[in-house]
């Protein structure tokens, strides 16, 4: 499993790098074992895969909400761990989407999104739910920006399934962050809101110089939209493919033999 | 059944003495309704409801004092937001002050302050923050994870936490809990009197020391007509606001 150079070679600007991670949720089996990755500052990475083959544990190592077992995790240069003083000041600017979404289910969709801007606030103002101005502003700016127009006052329960991905994804991009991890957020949806939503993430990266990172059910769509896609099966990173435009540049296989790849490969584009 | 035989047994509570105590309720009875004394005793009334208003009052301060002692209590005791090294010492000392009954803290109190509603009002605070607390940790517990690991991936304070996801996913219990606690506070305090801590209770021990057991029935009647008016009240608040919040809530993201 080495790191095939051709693409890594041309920029050294690695904002995020696993070396040799394992992690387990239990004594009993390893959720990841043995993953390298390195992603270059502004990717689009997609990453892709069955159930279980641990997508969801990659997102939450690299913002630290779990710690690996064995391995490096390098973001921005530093280890992501979530009880970390200097770490938790990254994570301030890390748009991190779970798979639940997890929007706060009693407030609005305004102050759903307003969430993303508490970093910013004093202790005082967040106490007393006073949110500056401009904040206010650039919260009902991005509000309209991923179509939610007109439903700001509703409560976050009380909106469909598309409309609380929006939301979630608006709180994301109220953090103002130089990284997104996005775990199957279009997966449950028709193809026409899938695309509306990619390409408003795709807009955004390129306004805020984003580095994506986005778990995909659908082999087609991450292809579609990613620079880079990496194929993950039981807990091991069996591919990584270099995409531009239509064609793929780059094509590094890791684990698995070439047949078995094209055949997962196939299986995946017909879901 | 049988433990009830055998706890009477180790109490001492002879069903003869029961039956034998029958007839001397009669006598009470009939003594209530000894007419020229019953409208003697109606002149009672004003001061029942005084004493009765006394009585809410030590009940509303003492829940309200209680509460805001004990929430951020809950907050320290509950699991989810703290470590262990936090929550296992604030259980500890929740649970010893739950230990002791409202009449117990009322009687340690007229000790230290002296008879009166003051050592009442400390007695509703001390069984409040004992009990209302386990109610709030326990439901602050059973919060959805989703949007607490959400938001706490943004890296905020554990006040931000408390303020935008803990608090607004908690508070129809929340709430609900304040109110069951001051409608049971209601009925404690209307017998904290009997050690002298003040209230309505007072009155009717007296009254029936003395063998006035028409103004006693009086005072009683007054707490119970206050006490099913209280109960009528919350249970039209708790339908009105709470079940119809909650039932937001069972509509999840999934
Ligand atoms: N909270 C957990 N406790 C125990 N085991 C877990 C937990 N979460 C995930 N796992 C296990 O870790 C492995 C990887 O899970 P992960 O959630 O990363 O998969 P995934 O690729 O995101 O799957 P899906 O597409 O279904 O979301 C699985 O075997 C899973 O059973
Ligand atoms: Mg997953």
């Amino acid at each position: 499993m080495t790191e095939t150079p051709s693409f890594s070679l041309i920029s050294t600007n690695k904002i995020i790098q696993m070396n040799d991670v394992w992690t387990s949720y239990d004594s009993k089996s390893f959720a990841l074992s043995g993953v390298n990755l390195s992603i270059d500052r502004g990717t689009n990475y997609a990453i892709v895969g069955q159930s279980g083959s641990g997508k969801s544990t990659l997102l939450k190592l690299m913002n630290g909400m779990m710690i690996p077992s064995k391995g490096t995790i390098k973001m921005d240069y530093q280890t992501p761990n979530m009880n970390n003083k200097t770490f938790k000041k990254m994570m301030h600017t890390i748009g991190y989407i779970p798979q639940s979404l997890g929007l706060v289910k009693n407030i609005s969709v305004l102050d759903n999104i307003l969430i993303g801007a508490l970093p910013r606030l004093s202790t005082m103002q967040s106490i007393l739910k006073q949110f500056p101005e401009h904040e206010i502003q650039e919260a009902k700016r991005i509000l309209k920006l991923v179509g939610l127009s007109g439903k700001e006052s509703r409560k976050a329960y009380m909106i469909s399934g598309g409309e609380k991905r929006r939301v979630a994804i608006a709180r994301a991009l109220m953090q103002k962050p130089t990284i997104l991890l996005a775990d199957e957020i279009v997966s449950e949806l028709d193809h026409v809101t899938a695309r509306e939503i990619m390409d408003l993430i795709l807009d955004a990266q390129k306004k805020m110089n984003l580095t994506a990172i986005m778990v995909h059910h659908d082999m087609a769509l991450a292809l579609e939209y990613a620079n880079r896609v990496a194929v993950m099966k039981e807990g091991k990173k069996i591919l990584e493919i270099g995409v531009e435009g239509d064609s793929i540049v780059d094509f590094q296989a890791g684990d698995m033999g070439i047949e078995e790849i094209m055949e997962m490969y196939n299986t995946d584009a017909k879901e | 059944m049988g433990l009830v035989i055998v706890a009477s047994y180790n109490v001492d509570a002879n069903p003869v003495d029961f039956a034998e105590g029958m007839p001397n309720l009669g006598i009470i009875i009939s003594e209530i309704f000894v007419l020229e004394s019953l409208i003697d005793d109606l002149k009672y009334i004003p001061t029942a409801l005084w004493a009765m208003l006394e009585t809410l009052q030590m009940a509303f301060i003492g829940t309200v004092i209680g509460v805001t002692i004990g929430l951020p209590l809950s907050m320290l005791a509950a699991r989810n937001l703290n470590s262990k090294f936090v929550y296992a010492p604030t259980r500890a000392l929740l649970a010893i002050i739950r230990t002791f009954p409202s009449i117990l803290w009322a009687l340690l109190f007229v000790i230290m302050v002296g008879l009166g509603p003051y050592a009442g009002v400390l007695a509703i605070v001390m069984y409040t923050i004992g009990f209302v607390t386990k109610l709030q940790y326990e439901s602050i517990e059973t919060i959805d994870s989703d949007p607490m690991d959400a938001v706490s991936s943004i890296g905020v304070s554990k006040f931000q936490l408390i303020r935008y996801v803990v608090l607004p996913e908690s508070a129809s219990h929340l709430l609900g809990q304040i109110l069951y606690m001051f409608d049971y506070n209601v009925r404690q305090t209307s017998i904290l009197g009997i050690v002298g801590a003040g209230g309505i209770g007072f009155f009717i021990i007296n009254y029936i020391k003395f063998f006035e057991y028409g103004k006693a029935a009086i005072f009683m009647l007054i707490v119970l007509i206050t006490v099913l008016a209280i109960d009528w009240i919350s249970v039209k608040v708790r339908d009105k606001y709470i079940i119809k919040s909650q039932h937001g809530m069972e509509v999840k993201t999934k």
